[in-house]
């Protein structure tokens, strides 16, 4: 998932000139700021796992693990959001999210979109209604409708009834987990088709369990780069964290609350001499299956035969994937 | 309509103009440096939605490698293992293309976001403006070559108008030796000219001076032609056969018996005509082999005095002891004996204001050029010439002077341009068009070096040739170092494959270096053009000439080796009279000397009587037997007695 930090665009601009004519008090933000997905600001936590593949965690070389093996993934999904606070009314803050989502596919060792499933691109403007008594619902559909983008509102009540603070933060907190659910339905209803269709293996930047259907497709494969949580404890931390390059840890099982059930394991795709723990080490998550050592032991060496190309100039290289890099970078191009 | 292929592109740093624009491609697009491209603008103007077309003169080709460094790490440092890697790098193909015309033309404005489309062979008339050439009525087309990209054969066409004046005139031929790229094109040229130049246009002729090899000595005799040039030939409109009419002329050898050319085998003779000139011819040129260091103001006084007073007319002075009628350089030697022994006998210092020191230097000077121009300069004043005033159309007339010193090809260059001019300029050459080749201007229009008659005649004609019908198709190695005057002024350039260094000149600044480096490595048969309707340099491919190469004739018609004076003679003769046998030759020259023998040969030649062998047995004069007389018989003497001793 990128994260894009551009100012206002020209679309931006416009739904802001629109909504400035109904609302006087308004002020534009001329510089438009960025905010991360809310995720980076949950704590990091440790969670137990049910371990699938033998007693306890353990470090595994993968067998056969060469330079010469080739990767049996045939396309890449990833999605891009950006969230721009353009304008807030009385501290209230605006926001303008932009959500994409792409499947690229290898054909011949270059990468080129999915022909089934064009990208999507979609734009939302995020504004807590209750606390801007001023503009009517018929305004805000008025000006959706002329800037091109839906209308989201960040103070409707919550599950139990209670609406949210009129805390600026707060508000602008539930402008971007809204920005970020938005994006991985985009990412969700693509990798849905693509199960759907039955293709080559998926790799996704990103977990396989928040839909049924993917999570239980052999044809998708998450692969996961940011450990805020870690499914391992103990002794078996020290395991996950001692991994050598081209090692892989036990399987074990993640079930979320209100999610499906996958098996994982952890990967080291780049020696961490040097580097910080994490350096190089990505958690892959796969559909159950009858033999899981054996698909996991595939599925790894496919994982470390996309370490190359670097993907480097970005900053995540150590455990992004090449075809990973290029949605990202065809998304920043179409959105 | 073909598909599109790229993308007009533009960015603040690379942003596009009116004459130049970016697009991408497929990494597997048909684009080349040279390709002519089409780009359909996306908004309207006016109503009309703009149409652009440019050449390709750059390329680029990146990845978003943002150093090589990464690769080398990505690769552990070992090259043979980035071809294990699942993915290719995202590749990028961007041109950068010259505008070539706008449509609309005005307002001119930079070139729009839009498709490209790779140019058809109706948009690449268009783009090169043949269009107002090529259209019903005007039908000025000369073919030069074939466009080739993608699927697109395209015939490009040059202007006559501006190929042979009046608009714009001259063609110069530039490209490395040993390639055969410039004579080939200027062979292929005039073949297309023959064929193509309008009729209602006039006539049209070409004289080609041979300067070095046998190139151009088998121009009708047919060459091999390959089944690719074939379809050029058929593409292009023009017979792929040899010239048909030419005529060769070359001066003899210097002494005199066989002809100073590659094409002197005697299968061949039949189209070769000696050149040779006299006093006549010589005096009026003689600035060409003087130079300045010879020739001071009192002898080019006493030169004049010899052009106007002398020669050809019946000179009597005191001091000579006879009336002169000079017609030869014989004639002029006597005269100049005549004079000098007068002034000795006079013990005089000067004669007619001339000092006998000038006399004696220009008499050297004279005297030496018929030693030096030997086998085109004759002592007896025999003339065989160019058949000016009856030059006929779509003729070739080469003239060979490859074997010759540098004295003579000056002296040959530099009267039959003046004489074309001459008869041009009174319109009675016999051709309305005259288009003259010269190859090695590097030598006789150099950039620098002394300012010789030859390059000013050069310049001359360069300048001035064009509102004659006097057109020079000129070649050379390097463009950089033959005068400005001489290439500035040709409107049509053509370019083969270069040398590098000529390349890094300056007058090659104006060319992308995409372009310059693909002119160095042009196969052969392939050009680049400019001329006055393109705006910018135009790649073609020319068909190989269907005439016999040097090389081939040089070893199906082997040059004659030294021969008799009796071959000679024979092997000249007998062109005109079949029955002429080389007993009979040996029969009538054989009381003879070698300069009478030629003597005659030339004049039979020259005139060309219906009764050869009458007219050559006239030319001798008569001698009489010699007959041995017999010994008149002495009386006996008597004998002496023996006794009386005195006889009594």
């Amino acid at each position: 998932m990128l994260v894009s930090n551009s100012g206002p665009d020209t679309q931006s601009r416009a739904a802001v000139r629109l909504l400035m004519q109904r609302l006087p008090g308004l002020s534009p933000v001329e510089t438009g700021t960025s905010k991360e997905p809310i995720a980076t600001a949950d704590p990091p936590i440790l969670r137990s796992a049910q371990i699938v593949e033998g007693s306890a965690v353990r470090a595994i070389r993968i067998p056969g693990s060469s330079r010469e093996t080739a990767s049996g993934f045939g396309g890449f999904l990833d999605g891009t959001q950006t969230v721009q606070v353009v304008a807030h009314h009385q501290g209230m803050p605006i926001v303008i999210g932009s959500v994409s989502a792409a499947v690229r596919v290898r054909v011949n060792r270059r990468m080129t979109t999915w022909g089934h499933q064009p990208p999507r691109v979609e734009r939302a403007m995020y504004l807590p209604l209750r606390y801007i008594p001023t503009l009517t619902a018929v305004d805000a559909s008025s000006v959706a409708a002329q800037a091109n983008c839906r209308i989201v509102d960040t103070s409707t009540a919550d599950r139990n009834g209670e609406y949210p603070s009129q805390h600026p933060a707060v508000l602008l907190d539930r402008a971007i987990r809204a920005v970020d659910q938005q994006r991985e339905e985009l990412e969700d209803r693509l990798a849905e088709a693509w199960c759907a269709r039955g293709e080559a293996p998926l790799f996704i930047d990103g977990g396989i369990s928040r839909t049924a259907s993917v999570a239980s497709s052999t044809c998708a494969i998450g692969v996961i780069k940011s450990h805020r949580t870690l499914y391992v404890q103990g002794d078996a931390l020290a395991i996950v964290m001692g991994l050598k390059r081209g090692e892989r840890s036990s399987i074990f099982r993640v079930a979320p609350r209100s999610r499906s059930s996958v098996l994982s394991w952890y990967l080291r795709l780049r020696a961490p001499d040097g580097h910080d723990a994490m350096w190089g080490l990505v958690r892959v998550e796969v559909a159950e299956c009858d033999r899981p050592s054996e698909r996991a032991d595939e599925i790894s060496r496919w994982v470390m035969a996309e370490t190359t190309p670097l993907s480097l100039p970005d900053g995540r290289w150590d455990k992004m994937a090449y075809g990973v890099r290029d949605c990202e970078e065809f998304l920043r191009a179409i959105s | 309509m073909s598909d599109a292929l790229g993308r007009v592109v533009a960015t603040e740093r690379k942003p596009n103009t009116p004459h130049e624009f970016h697009f991408w491609t497929a990494i597997d697009s048909p684009v080349g440096i040279g390709t002519i491209v089409r780009v359909d603008g996306a908004q309207p103007m006016d109503g009309q939605i703009p149409h652009i077309y440019g050449i390709v003169v750059e390329g680029f080709s990146y990845t978003d490698l943002q150093s090589p460094m990464h690769d080398v790490l990505g690769h552990d440092g070992l090259p043979t293992m980035a071809g294990y890697a699942s993915t290719e790098r995202a590749e990028i193909r961007l041109y950068t293309a010259a505008v070539l015309r706008q449509i609309p033309e005005e307002p001119l404005q930079p070139v729009p976001m839009g498709q490209v489309f790779l140019a058809e062979e109706a948009d690449v008339q268009i783009a090169l403006r043949m269009d107002s050439y090529l259209r019903e009525g005007a039908n000025t087309g000369i073919p030069i070559g074939v466009y080739r990209a993608g699927g697109t054969d395209a015939v490009i066409y040059l202007d006559a108008d501006f190929l042979l004046g009046p608009e714009a005139a001259h063609l110069n031929i530039t490209g490395v030796s040993g390639l055969a790229t410039k004579t080939s094109a200027v062979e292929w040229l005039l073949a297309s000219l023959f064929k193509h130049f309008p009729e209602d246009k006039g006539s049209i002729a070409a004289v080609c001076f041979n300067v070095k090899g046998p190139d151009l000595c088998y121009l009708d005799q047919p060459g091999k032609v390959e089944e690719t040039d074939e379809v050029l030939y058929d593409k292009l409109g023009v017979e792929p056969k040899p010239f048909e009419r030419v005529e060769y002329f070359a001066p003899y050898t210097a002494k005199g018996l066989a002809l100073n050319t590659f094409r002197n085998n005697e299968a061949l003779l039949d189209n070769v005509t000696p050149l040779t000139w006299g006093l006549r011819e010589v005096l009026q040129f003689a600035e060409v082999l003087l130079n300045k260091d010879d020739v001071d103001a009192k002898a080019d006084a006493l030169i004049d005095f010899i052009k106007e007073n002398i020669v050809d007319k019946e000179f009597r002075d005191p001091v000579l002891t006879k009336t002169h009628r000079v017609q030869s350089f014989s004639d002029l030697d006597a005269w100049f004996r005549d004079v000098l022994q007068g002034m000795e006998k006079k013990d005089g210092e000067s004669w007619r204001t001339h000092h006998v020191a000038t006399i004696r230097k220009v008499r050297n000077r004279l005297s030496n050029i018929s030693t030096r121009c030997a086998g085109l300069v004759t002592d007896s004043g025999a003339v065989s010439d160019l058949p000016f005033g009856s030059f006929a159309d779509r003729t070739v007339y080469v003239v060979d002077v490859a074997n010759l010193e540098e004295d003579a090809q000056d002296l040959i260059f530099a009267r039959i341009v003046s004489k074309l001019r001459e008869h041009l300029e009174r319109r009675d050459l016999g051709v309305k068009h005259l288009v003259v080749f010269v190859d090695e201007l590097n030598k006789y229009a150099p950039g620098d070096g002394a300012d010789t008659y030859v390059r000013k005649m050069l310049l001359d004609i360069a300048e001035r040739g064009r509102y004659l019908g006097l057109v020079l198709f000129s070649a050379q190695q390097f463009r950089s170092q033959v005068h400005r005057r001489v290439v500035g002024n040709s409107g049509t350039a053509l370019f083969g494959r270069m040398d590098a260094d000529e390349l890094s000149t300056p007058g090659y600044a104006v060319l992308s270096l995409a372009t310059r480096t693909k002119l160095a490595t042009l196969e052969k048969g392939q050009l680049m053009i400019r001329h006055p309707h393109f705006t910018q340099p135009i790649f073609v491919r020319f068909p190989r000439p269907s005439v016999m190469q040097g090389r081939e004739g040089a070893e199906r018609y082997p040059q004659a080796s030294d021969i008799s004076l009796d071959a000679a003679i024979l092997r000249v003769l007998r062109p005109l009279d079949p029955t002429i046998t080389l007993p009979w030759v040996q029969e009538i020259t054989a009381l003879y000397t070698e300069e009478e023998v030629i003597r005659a040969r030339n004049a039979t030649l020259l005139a060309r009587p219906d009764n050869v062998k009458a007219y050559f047995a006239a030319q001798f004069r008569k001698i009489v037997p010699v007959q041995t007389p017999a010994r008149p018989m002495a009386a006996s003497i008597k004998s002496a007695p023996e006794n009386d001793p005195y006889g009594f």
